[in-house]
């Protein structure tokens, strides 16, 4: 039985290391809660948190989307184009309609034609890179520096209330995420499904709408992001964001959610996000170079897992009885990554 | 025919776009092309055969990329050092070694999911390389190490050579040893397999350690070809890698491997890229063809079972 301590951890435990860092912070930078520099760590997360949010959705529905990196780049690159023929308003319909267009494409690939979902998104990640490469043939798509006073521009450099822009929306886009994922049926549709495909299956949730409702989510999320993205960096291409999935990934997974799917939490991945921005604050201020900044991320990852595993290794039913007859390990559990 | 088709999907594929390239160009059917076009399925297949054994036991590596990147930049920097090539050689492949052993230990000791387990130490060694190398790229110039790629014994080139040696090795073991048939039950059913009593988890180190030995042969191929290391040499190579064993026709949830079929998946995919590049066609449609092309190997095989099987079992579906 897991006690209520370790349900108390599964939701905050990673808050809470994040706290604890935020304390440390000021003695590894001074300068740590000085406007400047809070401001740029709320709003270097913002794309990165977004996406994590609609990712939390695909893997506690047990499946995930490695093609995020190819819908930023892709969404990023339309939009542009769409600022440049039409402006504010044609930029954000353009990466929104391209990151839901994404993500659909994603969704038939694995209930049409039955791709399992690490597949199809591994091969539509290529093909949105093409794409986005493709429509940037003649060289980067980019904001003409003139445009300093435009309301698109403005998206990701404005500052409400002392915050960030690109922050609040984040924080607008997890709320709303909560609440699906916590208050209405179709939250507990997905968790249910992540938890048992067959049972749900059973209780007549449809895997079909399910799949078509979270990789939708995923390209949404994306889309967003892509907004505050190219509102801050000024350009992208096929190459925008190379990696970016597997960051994505890292940030769910070491919030908590389960990558067996069945078990998501939004506050977590918030919480990592935001360990992860603060983390790599640090390690610039300190003049640490790239090259070891990866090596201490990389650590931080399995370390976290590691305790995460030990946990649950130790809390599973019938973990005595393993010991005891040696047949150590966790229980099997249906899933991609066991 | 008919047995050749079930045991290897991907002929059919291959001779299609063998006759379409030989239509569409003069070149392809040349004897100096065709060699290119096997050098690189070569190097391709050499990291596929190891992670055949790995996606049969239901289980990635992603780090590959990584290695590859520091083997090169170790092996590199020793041979600037003024170390022999053996020794240079062989400090790349135990780099390979320790760093799929340290996947291996972290996955089965620590029970951490492969998944993060190699995305951390794809992170990681990365890092390494980089701090290593300290961003430089490591320009050498060693003809004993230009032999790895451009050697030809008994007018062969020595990756073809490699790769048929490898393959030989690698099919015997998935298909003639109890070591192959150890994988493919864990694959198919890790619980079922521990409880019959096999060494689950010395199997599991030992793949995720072949996984790291073939990326550093890897880098000393690539290291071989360019004639220099570099940190961020091999960056997206682990999905190279997965995707040739996938198209191949290996089982992504593990229990059924075919190492012939990753040959053929390498050999395929070089092949499109070889012609798309006689083609004149841009990188970018060679990204967007190997994407559609994995969509696609799996959809046949998605929509063939859809007509046996109404509903998918639990593990399918999640996956």
């Amino acid at each position: 039985m897991k006690t209520s301590l370790g349900r108390l951890w599964d939701t905050w435990g990673i808050t809470a290391i994040l706290l604890l860092l935020l304390a440390v912070a000021p003695v590894v930078t001074p300068d740590f809660f000085s406007l400047d520099n809070a401001q740029s760590v709320l709003r270097e997360s913002a794309y990165l948190g977004i996406v994590a949010a609609g990712m939390t959705f695909a893997i506690a529905s047990g499946a995930f989307d490695l093609s995020v990196g190819g819908q930023l780049a892709l969404c990023s690159v339309v939009s542009l184009m769409g600022y440049a023929a039409g402006g504010t308003a044609l930029a954000v319909a353009a990466a929104l309609a391209t990151g839901l267009a994404c993500g659909l494409v994603n969704a038939s690939l694995i209930t049409r034609l039955r791709v399992p979902p690490f597949v199809a998104t591994l091969g539509t990640l290529f093909v949105f890179r093409g794409v986005a490469y493709i429509l940037t043939q003649d060289g980067p798509k980019t904001l003409p520096y003139d445009q300093i006073g435009s309301p698109f521009v403005k998206i990701g450099g404005l500052d409400v209330a002392g915050l960030p822009l690109p922050f609040l929306i984040m924080l607008a886009v997890y709320g709303a995420a909560w609440v699906l994922l916590r208050r209405t049926a179709t939250g507990r549709r997905v968790l249910a499904y992540g938890s048992s495909p067959e049972a749900a299956r059973f209780c007549g949730i449809s895997p079909t709408r399910l799949r078509f409702f979270v990789f939708a989510l995923v390209g949404v999320s994306v889309g967003i992001a892509a907004l505050t993205y190219i509102t801050r960096v000024w350009t992208a291409d096929g190459s925008a964001q190379d990696g970016f999935e597997l960051k994505v990934i890292a940030a769910v997974v070491l919030g908590g959610t389960s990558l067996k799917g069945g078990k998501g939490t939004l506050i977590g991945t918030f919480s990592a996000v935001l360990l992860v921005s603060v983390l790599n604050d640090m390690l610039v201020s300190q003049g640490v170079p790239s090259a070891y900044q990866r090596i201490v991320l990389g650590g931080v990852l399995i370390i976290a897992l590691t305790i995460d595993g030990l946990r649950t290794r130790f809390a599973a039913p019938g973990s005595l009885r393993r010991a005891v007859t040696g047949l150590g390990g966790r229980t099997p559990k249906p899933g991609l990554a066991r | 025919m008919t047995a050749l088709l079930r045991r290897a999907p991907l002929v059919l594929p291959l001779l299609t776009v063998i006759i379409a390239l030989a239509v569409a160009t003069d070149s392809f059917l040349t004897g100096a092309n065709i060699e290119n076009v096997l050098v690189a399925a070569g190097i391709v297949a050499l990291p596929g055969l190891a992670m055949t054994f790995c996606l049969a036991m239901g289980e990635f590596d992603l780090s590959v990329g990584s290695t590859v990147s520091l083997a090169g930049v170790v092996c590199c920097s020793a041979l600037i050092a003024g170390r022999p090539l053996a020794v240079a050689m062989a400090l790349a492949l135990v780099v390979g070694a320790v760093i799929g052993l340290a996947n291996g230990l972290v996955v089965t000791k620590l029970g951490v999911t492969p998944f993060i387990a190699t995305l951390a130490t794809l992170v990681i060694v990365r890092g390494v390389a980089l701090a290593y190398s300290d961003g430089h790229d490591q320009i050498i110039s060693s003809a004993g190490l230009k032999y790895l790629v451009g050697g030809r014994p008994l007018g062969v080139p020595m990756p073809i050579v490699l790769v048929a040696v490898a393959t030989a090795a690698a099919w015997w073991a998935m298909n003639r040893t109890r070591f192959g048939r150890w994988v493919c039950a864990i694959g198919s059913n890790r619980e079922a397999a521990r409880v019959s009593g096999l060494p689950v988890d010395r199997i599991r180190i030992a793949v995720y350690t072949l996984v790291g030995i073939a990326g550093g042969a890897w880098g000393l191929l690539i290291s071989s070809q360019l004639q220099k290391g570099n940190g961020q040499l091999g960056l997206g190579f682990e999905l190279d890698a997965i995707t040739v064993v996938v198209i191949g026709g290996t089982a992504l949830l593990g229990g059924r491997a075919s190492i012939v079929g990753t040959v053929l998946g390498a050999v395929l995919i070089e092949t499109i890229r070889n012609g798309l590049n006689l083609l004149n066609t841009p990188p970018a449609y060679q990204r967007i063809s190997v994407g559609l092309l994995l969509i696609a190997a799996l959809a046949l095989k998605g929509l063939r079972r859809a007509d046996t099987t109404v509903v998918p079992t639990a593990r399918e579906a999640t996956s």
